[in-house]
């Protein structure tokens, strides 16, 4: 296509980016769950590469590697799907606006999800704020949603409730290891913890929710 | 399968951070030790369980709306940027960064002015690199832009005809970008020496380019 021959910065990182593209597609064995980020690859420095020189080609595949897994996290931290999805936009607008603060310290998806939890907890905060304003409103209508069908659907609903009683930090690690799959490697960069401290925050977060899940069947048990 | 001998004081340990191994021994141990067996099987419950709260759903057009909100987001950054400049009041909300930058080059300024004040000018001459830069730059746009324009033309019948989802959000893309472009253009007139919005525009106008190239790539 005509473009009158004017070399744009970016039209280099592009390309090497696309084909970096179709290389990942080749090996990728179409997967249904998007894999978690994983530190030091090269499509991952090219990517935030690519997004710091504004292509919005590069924001897309970020999208693309990790928008289901951004989407479950949030879902997870709020509730409903439309906040999870109004979260992750923010968090793309958030990567836009700091991506020239972004020195390569953590992998760039690691960064993201970073922006990502932290949105999370500002919509909560928001949200906690209009609650109180608002004391009238109906309680209803700050429920979770419903979820798809599972095995054990008591034991989820029981273990959504018991994990808004954990501590942030606890739910954090919790949610990261157990229900998205990332290594306690990628937690630490995640939430700036070490790796211990990502280890020890998941038992006792386990043992926590052992607990309060063990509670009300012990109930029933004496009652019975 | 394993020599390693496993006892009840273990087990936590081994929840904590367990190799492959000592898992393996843990299984053997609770097979013989109901207590064992019951906080196996309730902690591997509670993974088994947080692994049904992971959730996928389809949401086709979040990425189209995420991507109309950065171009726009864009945009309005760049417009605001050079805003805050010109006065020169408004430097605190910029950061101390900035407002020392700002400051050494006033300083730089002034001392070059005084060591050159004696010295004569040739007519004319003093912003003649400043203005050639910003004509070569300003031809080169110019020529982009038609070449776009050029695609646009080509592009245009598809996308007035738009029979798929796919290209009625390229054509609604398209009216955010040039709205954008348009903004910007009005901006780079008022400050045609911006480099920082000369390089939004010439993003604006890639995004512009290749999204036409898919237009005119997307079955009809």
């Amino acid at each position: 296509m005509g473009t009158a021959g004017v070399a744009l910065p970016w039209a280099r990182i592009s390309c090497e980016l696309r084909r970096e593209e179709r290389r990942v597609e080749r090996e990728e064995d179409s997967p249904a769950v998007s894999a978690p980020p994983r530190e030091g690859s090269n499509e991952d420095a090219l990517l935030a590469r690519a997004c710091q020189s504004g292509d919005l080609r590069a924001f897309e595949r970020l999208y693309r590697l990790h928008g289901a897994r951004m989407k479950s996290v949030a879902r997870n931290l709020l509730g409903t799907t439309s906040d999870a999805e109004d979260a992750v936009q923010e968090t793309f607008l958030k990567i836009q606006r700091g991506i020239g603060h972004f020195r390569g310290q953590s992998s760039f998806a690691t960064w993201s999800f970073r922006i990502l939890i932290n949105t999370c907890y500002d919509a909560r905060r928001s949200r906690l704020r209009k609650k109180e304003v608002a004391q009238e409103e109906p309680e209803e209508s700050l429920r979770p949603e419903p979820r798809a069908p599972s095995a054990h659907p008591t034991l989820r609903i029981a273990l959504e409730r018991a994990l808004e009683r954990l501590t942030r930090h606890q739910r954090d690690v919790f949610l990261l290891y157990e229900v998205e799959g990332f290594r306690h490697s990628e937690i630490a960069g995640v939430l700036d913890i070490s790796e211990t401290a990502s280890k020890n925050t998941l038992f006792q977060a386990k043992k926590n929710l052992r607990q309060m899940l063990e509670a009300p069947r012990s109930r029933e048990r004496e009652a019975g | 399968m394993s020599a390693m001998n496993v006892q009840c004081s273990d087990r936590e340990r081994i929840f904590l951070d367990g190799t492959g191994e000592e898992w393996a021994a843990l299984e053997a141990h609770a097979a013989r030790c109901a207590s064992c067996r019951a906080e196996v099987d309730a902690w591997k419950a509670l993974s088994r369980t947080a692994s049904e709260l992971h959730e996928e759903w389809d949401s086709a057009w979040l990425w189209p709306r995420i991507e109309r909100a950065l171009v726009e987001d864009s945009a309005r950054r760049a417009s605001s940027w050079w805003a805050r400049l010109p006065g020169g009041f408004r430097l605190a909300p910029l950061g101390w960064q900035i407002a020392a930058a700002v400051l050494l080059l006033a300083a730089l300024t002034a001392a070059s002015f005084l060591l050159f004040l004696d010295r004569p000018v040739p007519p004319g001459d003093e912003a003649l690199l400043k203005d050639q830069a910003v004509r070569e730059v300003q031809r080169a746009e110019a020529d982009y832009e038609r070449a776009i324009d050029a695609l646009d033309a080509r592009a245009r019948p598809q996308l007035e005809n738009a029979s798929t989802p796919l290209v009625a959000s390229y054509r609604e893309k398209l009216q955010v970008l040039d709205s954008a472009i348009a903004e910007l253009k009005s901006e780079a007139r008022m400050n045609p020496a911006n480099g920082h919005l000369r390089r939004q525009l010439l993003a604006m106008y890639r995004e512009k380019q290749d999204t036409l190239e898919q237009v005119l790539e997307a079955k009809p």
